[in-house]
């Protein structure tokens, strides 16, 4: 049908379709060149085209009167713009509920209070549920809400290392038993797991430290 | 991290045994930790340097090479706590248990995991002088 020789000047058609793609001249091409040309417009079909040249016109090109506008949708709402630092808002409402005199805070901020616990420090530890810790401190981590510190301790010979996390709930109080004798240099004592430098059981100061608090509250009918 | 040909577990209990190796975890794909069982292989005894026929030889109930079913009791490999606390431990240890689970020794000595609570060691448990 297309080979009709009434629609054979349409054929020039094709040309206007090969027109709309883009156009690379390849005169005395030495290089390849990344410059930017702007991609040809498509020139329009001419209006009142009868329908039966339709066919001649490659499928892609045909206009298609069933086919709907392609939707654009708005982009959502950003969410940064919302919520500049969410880390940071968590960090705060948490600790707000945790720990809302910002005692536990300053308690282990070695960083800007000198009263702080440091790491070489003897600290006891009471839980909600269960026994207490003691043991000397190693690190102490400050990240924020999941500021944690970890104590090394000797139980029946065996070395045991506890880290745990300063708001936690869980965590009734912590007492500073006995201050580090020398102004430590490093801020993780993980050396005191050599041999030579192991500390072994702190359970003998922590429980005088006890005795003697127990006496200063009278004999201890007074509760923590 | 206690796993096949690897691991040297300190045998806590007074069943005889003082050092055994891991030769299979049970029920579990990865390596066991405090409260799973294993079956181990008793490598030293505690009366080792005594003859076979004093009483304390006589006395324990495992001997060198039993193939036995343990419990571990305590892991150098970090444990997290739901709370988010983690504890380790100085070395690895077991006790000796029997098929139905019961301890073969009679008493323990040294610090368990309290780990053991959850997973029904509560025997364990109460024979060991501190948990943590």
């Amino acid at each position: 049908m297309a080979a009709l020789p009434a629609m054979r000047p349409l054929g020039c058609l094709r040309s206007l379709v090969r027109a709309s793609e883009p156009i690379q001249p390849f005169v005395n091409r030495r290089f390849i060149s990344t410059a930017y040309s702007k991609r040809p417009e498509r020139v329009p079909l001419p209006p009142n085209m009868p329908e039966q040249f339709l066919s001649q016109i490659p499928l892609r090109f045909r206009p298609d009167p069933d086919r709907e506008p392609l939707k654009i949708y708005p982009a959502p709402p950003s969410a940064r713009k919302a919520c500049k630092d969410p880390v940071g808002a968590v960090t705060e409402s948490q600790l707000a509920v945790l720990d809302p005199t910002g005692e536990r805070k300053a308690m282990f901020d070695y960083r800007r209070n000198p009263r702080s616990v440091k790491t070489g420090d003897i600290v006891r530890v009471t839980f909600k549920n269960g026994d207490p810790f003691n043991g000397i401190v190693m690190s102490i981590k400050l990240r924020g809400i999941e500021t944690s510190f970890l104590m090394r301790n000797e139980l029946t010979r065996v070395a045991v290392e506890m880290s745990v996390k300063v708001f936690s709930p869980n965590v009734n109080s912590v007492e500073i038993v006995q201050r580090s004798e020398k102004k430590r240099r490093r801020a993780r004592l993980y050396f005191l797991r050599d041999k030579k430098h192991d500390r072994r059981s702190v359970e003998n100061i922590v429980a005088s430290y006890v005795r003697q608090k127990k006496a200063f509250l009278g004999g201890g009918n007074r509760r923590r | 991290m206690i796993q096949l040909k690897q691991t040297l577990l300190n045998c806590i209990d007074n069943s005889g045994a003082s050092i055994v190796e891991c030769v299979n975890v049970l029920k579990k794909k990865r390596p066991a930790t405090i409260g799973d069982r294993i079956v181990v292989v008793v490598q030293k005894q505690r009366s080792a340097g005594s003859e076979a026929t004093t009483a304390a030889a006589l006395a324990s109930k495992v001997r060198r090479g039993d193939i036995r079913h343990a419990v571990v009791v305590r892991v150098k490999k970090e444990l997290q706590r739901p709370d988010g606390s983690l504890v380790r431990f100085g070395d690895n240890a077991c006790v000796l248990v029997n098929k139905s689970g019961d301890p073969i020794g009679t008493r323990m000595n040294g610090v368990v995991g309290q780990e053991l609570r959850n997973k029904k060691w509560s025997k364990i448990l109460s024979l060991a002088p501190i948990h943590v």
